[in-house]
């Protein structure tokens, strides 16, 4: 056994390591660890970001309330790269204690670039949190993946009894507006909502433009824009399907469903803004059905 | 060679039991779903026997053999073990990969359903007992396992019973000729040999369905204006 042979694991990187290398063990990791916390003073509930730690190129902004002072703390995830490369490994954790109330997006597209010739993998690791009577939004901006981008994105979701969440992922594979389409390299993505450390919603998408799956009508059909959102703890879960049914326009490349406490909305084509205004307006009637106000659209958004 | 006589005799008792439990007079109502095939027909993403069979390939090897498939041997050997946790542990996993609220269930009622005639066959599990609103695959991995069908016998009976079933929604709901639906199961029948050869191999972390379309025609079926199957 040569030590080439053997991939560093992840976590055990260390700041020394630069990741300045060319040849299979390439690696640059960068973590982010946020707790917010709802803090009582004057009789009145505010949600703070009470932990941030960084390690390597992620970052937060100054957090802020749009909504007022009760209202939800936003904060906007910066990854200066703006995007991953072969040995990138990224961890964003986020955590929101009980009664706290954040949202989290991003200012731009993740995207995700073309594997180096070696063809090392990259990884992103989300893992959020949420506590008893906690709300958790988390609404990145999507993620492009270029020709050729090979990696794993793991998304964990863990809700106490009580919690609230609601999260989308936005994929585009391919760049259309450049004639770039997705024909090759390997991307999984993977899901997992967990309440009382039992599994809700699980979840497998392998991207591979050269499986049949890809063009298969029971897989991607050829789609190369796609879109899952899902939503934990609403009072109604059938009258917020409903209400959704009635404000997106009907059409065979979206779909709404409930299993075991899990909402969930799916959109399978090929128009990233078809996608994303699929998925805003569904958040926009969610929304006063989980904490009785109206939607704040981050102004990132319109940017 | 009269020393052989009660093995063999086990044997077919055991075949016997697959059979009965894989039969489409098995009282458990299986013939008024149709795992999104339905919806697959209304969106015209199947239209004849050609597409059909690249429809049913597709979700043999992308849903049953990563899904299904697996988790019947693990159930299996779990009942045989008698450990409930990890009768538990998979007969959660398999909900939790259910995609839409009629494949969810689905698995449930055919699932209550198989236990509820075990029931009155006093066949059903005592220790460790079924798990509270156990699905279908966990009750059908106890049923084999009580009838000494081998694993792997299981998991082919498994998949026949679901192509059978599949070909008689066709049959039904696009149409599809009976001939047409045999050449189907003549074209097939390789394929759930190499399912069950490639379930039996794969390691927990490979499992897992991969079907968006489906899990979208599935989702869709509930809106569907007019229609024959509850899935």
């Amino acid at each position: 056994m040569t030590t080439l042979a053997t991939p560093i694991p992840e976590m055990a990187a260390k700041h020394s390591d630069t990741g300045h290398r060319f040849d299979a063990q390439r690696h640059w990791s960068a973590s982010l660890d946020l707790v917010f916390r709802a803090r009582q003073a004057h009789g009145e509930s505010k949600t703070c970001l009470s932990h941030a730690r960084h390690q390597g190129p992620l970052r937060v902004q100054r957090p802020f309330y749009p909504e007022g002072r009760q209202g939800a703390c936003h904060v906007y995830l910066l990854h200066p790269p703006g995007g991953l490369v072969s040995g990138d490994a990224l961890s964003i954790n986020a955590s929101v204690a009980t009664d706290a109330h954040a949202l989290l997006t991003t200012p731009a597209a993740n995207k995700l670039y073309r594997a180096d010739s070696q063809g090392v993998a990259w990884h992103q690791r989300t893992h959020l949190q949420v506590e008893p009577g906690g709300l958790l939004e988390w609404l990145p901006q999507e993620t492009i993946a270029f020709d050729g981008s090979r990696g794993t994105q793991s998304t964990t979701v863990e809700l106490a009894p009580g919690a609230q969440c609601v999260g989308w992922e936005i994929m585009a594979l391919g760049r259309p507006a450049s004639d770039l389409p997705f024909v090759s390299g390997r991307i999984e993505q993977r899901f997992r909502l967990m309440q009382n450390g039992r599994p809700l919603w699980l979840e497998r998408q392998p991207l591979d433009p050269n499986h049949p799956r890809f063009h298969g009508r029971w897989g991607q059909g050829g789609a190369t824009s796609q879109a899952t959102l899902w939503v934990v703890g609403l009072a109604d879960e059938a009258a917020a399907i409903e209400a959704i049914r009635a404000a997106v326009p009907v059409s065979s490349r979206w779909a709404i469903t409930r299993r075991h406490g899990v909402v969930l909305l799916r959109y399978l084509g090929n128009e990233r803004n078809e996608a994303w205004d699929i998925c805003q307006l569904a958040w926009e009637v969610l929304r006063p059905m989980m904490t009785g106000q109206q939607a704040c659209v981050p102004r990132i958004w319109l940017t | 060679m009269p020393i052989d006589e009660p093995l063999r005799r086990d044997d077919d008792l055991a075949l016997l039991g697959l059979l009965q439990l894989v039969s489409p007079a098995l009282p458990i109502g299986a013939f008024a779903w149709s795992q999104g095939l339905e919806s697959a027909f209304e969106l015209d993403w199947v239209t004849d026997e050609a597409s059909l069979g690249d429809w049913l390939e597709g979700v043999l090897d992308d849903g049953l053999t990563h899904c299904e498939l697996p988790v019947l041997l693990r159930q299996q050997h779990a009942w045989a073990a008698a450990d409930s946790d990890a009768i538990a542990f998979w007969d959660d996993w398999l909900q939790a990969n259910r995609e839409t609220a009629e494949l969810a269930a689905e698995d449930r009622r055919l699932g209550e359903a198989l236990a509820r005639l075990l029931r009155s066959l006093d066949r059903l599990p005592v220790a460790p007992s079924l798990p509270g609103g156990a699905g279908y695959a966990t009750v059908f991995a106890w049923t084999a396992h009580c009838r000494d069908v081998p694993v792997r016998q299981t998991l082919l009976g498994f998949a026949w019973a679901w192509l059978e079933n599949q070909l008689a929604v066709a049959c039904k709901a696009l149409p599809l000729g009976h001939t047409a639906a045999q050449r189907l199961v003549e074209q097939l029948r390789p394929s759930l040999v190499t399912a069950v050869d490639k379930a039996l191999t794969l390691d927990d972390d490979d499992l897992g369905p991969a079907l968006p379309g489906l899990a979208l025609a599935s989702a869709l079926h509930e809106t569907q204006y007019s229609r024959l199957f509850r899935s």
